[in-house]
């Protein structure tokens, strides 16, 4: 039976740790509006863009067999997968969700392919997959602390360099997607070759392109790569923040249980001990007589 | 009046959605402008001012390449960055300006960073432009 001086010590040191996850998952909270405020924001862009891509695209392959290298899927022998975890730890399932999901895809893969290489983006991907004895070909670092579009910029413009150089023929992008502020889903999202949506039906309308179809489909597939990282990081840093927020309310609901088990276990302690007491002077002063 | 509706958008947010008369945009091939019903068109936008007359009111914004698109007299602005004239950080651009001009100057023609300086150059000018120095 431990002391009461010891339980005391145990309900104090539950006390501070909820105080931290209550802390933390209000930080979580105010994160998670803003992440899901970034989205919102990106949203038009991306649903406009993606519009002309397929409207220019759909139009430019009939012409020419393919409308852009960037659009030319080639037999696969070479992949890629971009694997996008957070910087930071304490936010249930979110990173280890991901890595499970790379290694699942690393062995069911390894025949089909001759080679796979990956590639991280966060902290937590990087320091698990090492530590399982996986080879990295790059990480990216510091993207999440300022999340920016020139860094979604930078990486669309690294990935496409090797696509078009050969180096790999087909490259994949592995995030959380955010469903809501309690659901995160694992999404595996091709991300090279382009896929473009078929042609809308009332696409029926030429328009006049200028300085040409070609050059303006040049300028848009660019875009709309640097679009789907950025957006994958988006939806990334708002799941993030809702796993966060939701570990941390399980975890201060669990430390509110505790302190309960810990308070009743401390209250029969001291009674025990006053009764104790109370029978040793009884019986004290019945042997006095 | 008001016949055209503009969206002017970038990869971080909504800029702005408004009515207007004409619409005049630096594009590659040289400025343009649209007015009611033009033909459907796509064109490549260079960084410069884009301008919005609606009645008698002109609103200027500093964009930074991206590309434009007209159908149905609906006009929608695919921006790399475009910033009103009250947004504007003119001490940045100012300082933009001066050191992409100094880079530009020390690389020869066919460096491969002359058409990013150059680039630079010529959006730092869209927004002292448009801030009106």
């Amino acid at each position: 039976m431990p002391s009461l001086r010891d339980i005391r010590r145990r309900i104090s040191s539950v006390k501070s740790t909820q105080q931290i996850t209550k802390a933390m998952k209000m930080v979580a909270a105010a994160k998670l509006r803003r992440a899901q405020e970034a989205i919102t924001k990106a949203r038009p862009y991306a649903t406009l863009l993606e519009q002309s891509l397929t409207r220019v695209a759909a139009r430019a392959g009939t012409e020419e067999s393919a409308a852009h290298p960037l659009l030319a899927s080639r037999p696969v022998k070479r992949v890629e997968l971009v694997v996008i975890t957070s910087d930071r730890g304490l936010a249930g399932g979110f990173n280890s969700n991901v890595v499970r999901r790379a290694q699942r895809f690393l062995t069911e893969n390894a025949d089909k392919y001759e080679e796979i290489t990956l590639s991280t983006i966060g902290k937590k991907g990087r320091d698990s997959l090492k530590a399982r004895k996986v080879a990295l070909r790059k990480d990216y670092t510091g993207v999440h602390a300022k999340l920016s579009f020139d860094k979604a910029h930078e990486i669309a413009g690294e990935l496409s360099a090797r696509f078009l150089s050969g180096e790999v023929d087909a490259v994949f992008l592995l995030f959380n997607e955010f469903k809501n502020a309690i659901a995160q889903v694992v999404r595996l999202k091709q991300f090279l070759p382009v896929e473009t949506g078929p042609a809308e039906a009332t696409a029926s309308v030429d328009f006049l392109y200028e300085p040409s179809r070609t050059e303006l489909l040049a300028d848009i597939v660019p875009r709309h790569l640097e679009v789907q990282v950025f957006r994958a990081l988006l939806d990334s840093a708002a799941s993030e923040h809702g796993a966060r927020m939701t570990a941390m309310e399980a975890a201060t609901r669990n430390a509110d249980e505790m302190i309960g088990a810990l308070s009743l276990q401390y209250n029969r302690a001291r009674q025990a001990y006053i009764t104790k007491e109370l029978s040793e002077i009884v019986s004290g002063a019945e042997s006095l007589k | 009046m008001a016949d055209l509706t503009l969206e002017i958008v970038t990869p971080e947010r909504r800029v702005a959605t408004l009515q207007a008369d004409e619409v005049r945009a630096p594009g590659v091939l040289g400025g343009f402008g649209i007015r009611k019903d033009h033909t459907p068109f796509m064109s490549q936008l260079q960084s410069g001012r884009l301008t919005v007359v609606d009645g008698a009111r002109e609103v200027h914004y500093a964009i930074g390449g991206g590309f434009l698109q007209v159908a149905d007299n609906k006009v929608m602005v695919l921006a790399d960055s475009a910033e009103e004239r009250e947004e504007i950080d003119v001490e940045r651009a100012k300082r933009a300006f001066a050191e992409a001009t100094e880079r530009l100057r020390s690389l020869a023609e066919g460096d491969e960073n002359h058409p990013v300086e150059a680039a630079r150059v010529r959006r730092a000018t869209a927004r002292l432009e448009v801030a009106g120095r």
